[in-house]
C-alpha cells in the first residue's frame, strides 16, 4: 500500500516536472506595481484581468505598493537585487529620476513607429497637449499616462448663497471676499470657517505655473538640465501673501502640511464652504456633500487676478506607468499592449468615473458625452465591478467630473504649465512650502527666508546633478 | 609626488595623541599610586597615539588638508577627542588590571560543563557561529556601510558616489536648523519618558491592588505598545484633528472651545509627546507589574505595623527595590524616544508647524528614506548613535550608584 502510494506521487511529480515548464513557457507573465490600494486598485486588477483574457499568452499581475514614494524606494533597492516589476507607476515629481536612473525603456522608443503593437493600436495624438508634453523628455513620449488630475476648486454652494456669494469665486481676490462675505455665518456657528484646504507644495507649484513662472532655472529644467532653484519671484512672494491674509483673517483653517484627509472632511461635513484640492477626489468629495446634503460647486483653481499674464494654465498631477529595461522583446511588447490596453478610449473613461481622475484622451471625454445603454464604463465601487453609465451625458448628470478637463484643456501649453523637472523635487517640497507655512503663520522677513531656502535648495540641486548628470 | 598642504598636520595629530594619553595616564598613576610611572607613559602614549588616530588615519586625515574649512577641522578634532575617549578608557582599565595582578578580562561565571573540555572553546564558537554570522551580516556590516557612507555623497540608484571626507558632519556643525532637531530631541524625549515613566508607574501600582478583573485591564493597557507607532500617530491624528476630531468635539460641547492641536505650538508637541507616550506605555507598565509583584509583601507589612503611611512605605521599600526596573526603563525609553518616534511625527504633524516637532531621527527619516539622501542621512544617524550611546554610558555611570539589585 505504501510502496504504492510512494510510486504514485512520483509518478506525479515527474508528471508535473515535465508538464510545467511548455505552461510556463508559452506565458509571459507581466508584474505592474501600483501605489494605490482602495478602489483604484480594484479598478487596475479589474482592468488587467480584461487584458488577460483577451491574451492567453500573457498574464499580468498588479500588485499595490504602499505609496507614491515608497513605490520610488521600493524600485530602487529591487534594481539592485534584481526583483523588480516590468511595469511600475511612478508619479509625476519622480519624472527626472526615471529619466537619470538609465532603468526605463521609454514608450515611444519601444513603439518605434508601429501603429499597433499585439492588436492594440498606438494613438497618441489623442491625449490631450498639456498631459502628453508633461511626459515628454527631449522630444520622446517617456511613459503611459495613467492616473492623472489637477487641482480644482469645490464650493458648498448652499452655504455661499446664503452669504450671498452667487458667482463662485475664481480669483484670488474673490475668493477673500467671499470670505468676507461668509464672515456672518461663521459668527453665528452655520460654518466654523471659511476656507480648508491641504497646504501642500503640489498647490505652490500649480500657482507659480499659473502665473507664468519657472520654478527652477533652465525653463523649469525643460530647455536644459536644471542646475538653479528660482524662488526669489513675485509669483512665489504673491502666493505667501495670499496664505497671510487667508490666515490672519481667520478665514483659513490650517491643518498642517499635506494634510489631504482632514481638509476634505472639513469640507464634506459641511464646516467650511471653500476647499481646494486634487480633481482626483471628485468623486469622494461628491459623494460626502450628497451624504451631508449641500449643493457641490466647482470650478478651475483659483488664481492671482494681478499677475501680469493672468491665468496662464495649471500643471497636472499624478502618475504614469514606465517599464523596465533589460527586458526580452516579447515581454516588453507585451508590456506595452497591456499599457495601450490600459489607457484606451474606453478604459480612460471607466477610470475617470472610477476615481475623477482626468479622462487623459479626448476621445474619452467625446465617448463620455454620447453614451449609449451597454456601455459598461462606470465603476461601481460596492460590487467591485463595471456597470452601465445611465445618462447619454455623463457630464451633465455629473458637470463637476469636467471642470478638471477643461482647465487642463484650456491651458496654454509652454514650460510652465509643463511643469518642472529636476532631481531633487521631491526632497524641496517640504522646504519651499515651509518658507509659506513660516511667512503665514509668523510674517517675518520673506525676502531673506526666500534667499537662505533657495541657496539651500540649488545646493542640494547640484549636488544630486553631480552624482547623476553625463560628465 | 605633490605635497599636500595641511592645517594640521598629521604628525601634530599624532603627537597630541601621544602627549594627551601619556599625561591622562601619568595623572592615574598618581592618583591610584599603583604601578610603574615609565609605563604608565609608555602605554599612555601608544594608547593616544592609537585614539588619535583610529578614526582620522583612515580617512587619510583628509579633513585637516588646506582646502577644509575650519568646522571640518573641528570635526577632525572631535574624531581626535572619540578616539581618545575609547582608547583610553579602555587602555587604562587593561593596564591597572595588570598591574594589580588582576585577569585582563574579566571571567565569567560558568558553571562547569560542556564548554570546560579541551575543545570547549571550539565548541562554543561552533554552536554559537550562527547567530555571530547572522550578526557580522545583518548587523555589524551594515554599520561598517553606515561609517563608510556617512563620508560620501550619495543618493540611492546613483551612477556614482563622491567622497567628502566629514562635510556632512561639519555641514551640521553650522546649521542652526539641526542644532534645533537635536533640541527638540532632548525636549521631547524627556518629556515622553517623565510621562510614561511616572504614569506607567502609577498604574502599575494600582492595577498591583486586588480587584475584581485586574488580569483584564492588565491586558488592556498593555495593548497600545503592540500597536507601531505609525498606527498611534494615526488614532491620535483622528482624535486631534481641529474641526473633525473627537477631542474638540467634546471640548467643544463641554467649554465651547478649540484647541488646534496639530497645528500651534506647543500643543503639537504636546500631542506628539501624548501619543508617544500612550505607545510606550503598556511597555512600562508590563515590567513595573513583574517588578511590583517581586516585592516582598512581609516587608510591607512590617513597615505598616511599624507605623508606615502607604507614602512612606512607597518612597521607603517599592520605590527603591523598583529601582533596576525604573533603571531599565529609562534606557529604553530613552532609546524608543530618540528612534521610534519619528512614525507618529510623520503621520500627525510632518515635523511642523514651522518644524516645532522636527526631531533629529525625523530628519534622518526625511533625508534618508524619503528623498533617499543616504550620505547626509547616515551621518546624522551616527550623530544620534553617538548621542544615545553617550546618553546611556552616563546613565549607567549614575545608575549604578543608586541601583539596589538586593536579594530579598
Amino acid at each position: 500500500m505504501t510502496r504504492r502510494l510512494v510510486l504514485l506521487l512520483f509518478v506525479m511529480v515527474v508528471a508535473t516536472g515535465a508538464l510545467s515548464p511548455a505552461v510556463a513557457q508559452d506565458v509571459i507573465e507581466l508584474e505592474g506595481w501600483v501605489a494605490f490600494s482602495d478602489h483604484r486598485y480594484d479598478w487596475a486588477v479589474d482592468t488587467a484581468e480584461r487584458f488577460n483574457a483577451l491574451h492567453d499568452d500573457i498574464n499580468v499581475t498588479m500588485l499595490s505598493v504602499a505609496d507614491y514614494d515608497t513605490i520610488v524606494n521600493n524600485y530602487t533597492l529591487g534594481r539592485e537585487d534584481g526583483t523588480y516589476p516590468e511595469i511600475v507607476q511612478l508619479f509625476d515629481a519622480a519624472l527626472q529620476f526615471a529619466v537619470d536612473s538609465n532603468w526605463f525603456d521609454f514608450a515611444e522608443d519601444i513603439i518605434a513607429g508601429r501603429e499597433e503593437v499585439l492588436g492594440h493600436p498606438v494613438n497618441f495624438d489623442d491625449i490631450i497637449p498639456v498631459i502628453s508634453n508633461y511626459y515628454t523628455v527631449d522630444g520622446v513620449w517617456a511613459s503611459v499616462a495613467w492616473n492623472t488630475s489637477t487641482p480644482i476648486m469645490y464650493y458648498n454652494v448652499d452655504v455661499l448663497a446664503q452669504a450671498g456669494v452667487t458667482e463662485l469665486p475664481r480669483t484670488w481676490a474673490e475668493v477673500l471676499d467671499a470670505c468676507a462675505a461668509l464672515q456672518p455665518l461663521v459668527d453665528d456657528g452655520t460654518i466654523s470657517a471659511c476656507a480648508s484646504w491641504p497646504f501642500s507644495a503640489w498647490f505652490i507649484e500649480q500657482w507659480t505655473a499659473q502665473q507664468n513662472e519657472y520654478m527652477v532655472n533652465n525653463e523649469n529644467g525643460r530647455a536644459a538640465r536644471a542646475t538653479e532653484f528660482n524662488l526669489d519671484t513675485d509669483a512665489y512672494r504673491a502666493i505667501a501673501e495670499f496664505y497671510r491674509e487667508l490666515f490672519t483673517n481667520d478665514y483659513f483653517i490650517y491643518e498642517g502640511q499635506e494634510q489631504w484627509g482632514p481638509t476634505t472632511q472639513n469640507f464634506i461635513s459641511g464646516k467650511v464652504a471653500i476647499h481646494m484640492s486634487s480633481s482626483a477626489g471628485a468623486r469622494a468629495v461628491s459623494e460626502g456633500a450628497a451624504a451631508t446634503g449641500f449643493t457641490l460647486g466647482t470650478t478651475g483653481m483659483a488664481y492671482n487676478q494681478d499677475a501680469p499674464d493672468g491665468w496662464v494654465g495649471n500643471i497636472l498631477g499624478g502618475a504614469t506607468m514606465y517599464i523596465s529595461n533589460g527586458l526580452a522583446p516579447e515581454v516588453r511588447d507585451a508590456a506595452m499592449a497591456f499599457l495601450l490596453f490600459f489607457s484606451n478610449t474606453e478604459n480612460s473613461a471607466s477610470w475617470h468615473t472610477a476615481s475623477g481622475y482626468v479622462p487623459v484622451r479626448n476621445s474619452s471625454i467625446e465617448l463620455l458625452k454620447n453614451l449609449e445603454p451597454g456601455n459598461d464604463l462606470l465603476w461601481d465601487i460596492p460590487s467591485g465591478g463595471r456597470v452601465d453609465i445611465e445618462a447619454t451625458d455623463w457630464y451633465a448628470a455629473f458637470p463637476n467630473f469636467l471642470t478638471a478637463s477643461t482647465q487642463l484643456g484650456d491651458s496654454t501649453v509652454n514650460n510652465a504649465t509643463r511643469g518642472s523637472t529636476y532631481g531633487t523635487f521631491q526632497q524641496s517640497r517640504p522646504y519651499y512650502n515651509g518658507v509659506v507655512e513660516e511667512y503665514m503663520l509668523n510674517g517675518g522677513d520673506l525676502d531673506a527666508m526666500i534667499a537662505e531656502t533657495n541657496a539651500e535648495l540649488t545646493e542640494l540641486l547640484q549636488e544630486y546633478n553631480f552624482l547623476f548628470a553625463d560628465e | 609626488m605633490e605635497e599636500i598642504a595641511y592645517i594640521v598636520h598629521p604628525i601634530v595629530v599624532t603627537l597630541v595623541g601621544a602627549g594627551f594619553g601619556a599625561l591622562y595616564f601619568a595623572f592615574l598613576r598618581w592618583q591610584t599610586q599603583v604601578g610603574g610611572l615609565r609605563a604608565s607613559l609608555g602605554v599612555g602614549a601608544i594608547a593616544g597615539v592609537a585614539g588619535a588616530t583610529m578614526l582620522t588615519a583612515p580617512l587619510g586625515y583628509c579633513m585637516f588638508q588646506g582646502d577644509q574649512s575650519s568646522e571640518d577641522v573641528m570635526v577632525g578634532w572631535i574624531m581626535v577627542g572619540i578616539g581618545l575617549l575609547l582608547t583610553l578608557n579602555i587602555g587604562s582599565v587593561v593596564l591597572w588590571r595588570y598591574f594589580r595582578g588582576q585577569r585582563l578580562l574579566p571571567r565569567g561565571d560558568t558553571t562547569p560543563g560542556a564548554f570546560r573540555s579541551r575543545f570547549g572553546f571550539v565548541y562554543a564558537m561552533a554552536v554559537l557561529s550562527p547567530t555571530i554570522l547572522v550578526l557580522v551580516y545583518f548587523v555589524y556590516l551594515p554599520m561598517f556601510d553606515t561609517l563608510r557612507l556617512s563620508t560620501f555623497l550619495a543618493r540611492f540608484g546613483a551612477p556614482r558616489t563622491r567622497f567628502i571626507c566629514v562635510s556632512n558632519f561639519s555641514r551640521m556643525l553650522g546649521d542652526a536648523d539641526y542644532h534645533s532637531n537635536l533640541f527638540l530631541s532632548f525636549a521631547l524625549s524627556f518629556g515622553i519618558i517623565i510621562i510614561a515613566m511616572s504614569l506607567a508607574l502609577l498604574i502599575a501600582s494600582m492595577l498591583n491592588q486586588p480587584i475584581v478583573g485586574a488580569n483584564i485591564y492588565r491586558t488592556l493597557l498593555i495593548w497600545p505598545y503592540a500597536i507601531s507607532p505609525i498606527v498611534a500617530g494615526s488614532i491620535f491624528g483622528l482624535l486631534l484633528g481641529t474641526e473633525s476630531g473627537i477631542v474638540n468635539r467634546v471640548l467643544d460641547l463641554l467649554f465651547g472651545v478649540k484647541v488646534k492641536w496639530l497645528v500651534t505650538i506647543p500643543a503639537a508637541q504636546i500631542s506628539v509627546v501624548l501619543a508617544s507616550v500612550w505607545n510606550v506605555i503598556g511597555f512600562n507598565i508590563l515590567f513595573y507589574t513583574a517588578g511590583l509583584q517581586t516585592i516582598p509583601k512581609d516587608l510591607l507589612e512590617s513597615a505598616s505595623i511599624d507605623g508606615a503611611g502607604a507614602w512612606q512605605r512607597f518612597t521607603r521599600i517599592t520605590f527603591p527595590l523598583l529601582s533596576p526596573f525604573t533603571f531599565f526603563l529609562i534606557v529604553t525609553n530613552t532609546i524608543y524616544a530618540f528612534f521610534d518616534t519619528f512614525g507618529v511625527i510623520f503621520v500627525m504633524t510632518r515635523g511642523g508647524p514651522t518644524e516645532s516637532t522636527f526631531t533629529a531621527m525625523y530628519r534622518v527619516y526625511v533625508t534618508g528614506i524619503l528623498t533617499s539622501d543616504i550620505g547626509k542621512s547616515t551621518a546624522q544617524s551616527l550623530i544620534l548613535f553617538l548621542i544615545v550611546v553617550g546618553i546611556t554610558i552616563f546613565q549607567f555611570r549614575v545608575g549604578q550608584r543608586r541601583v539596589q539589585y538586593g536579594n530579598y
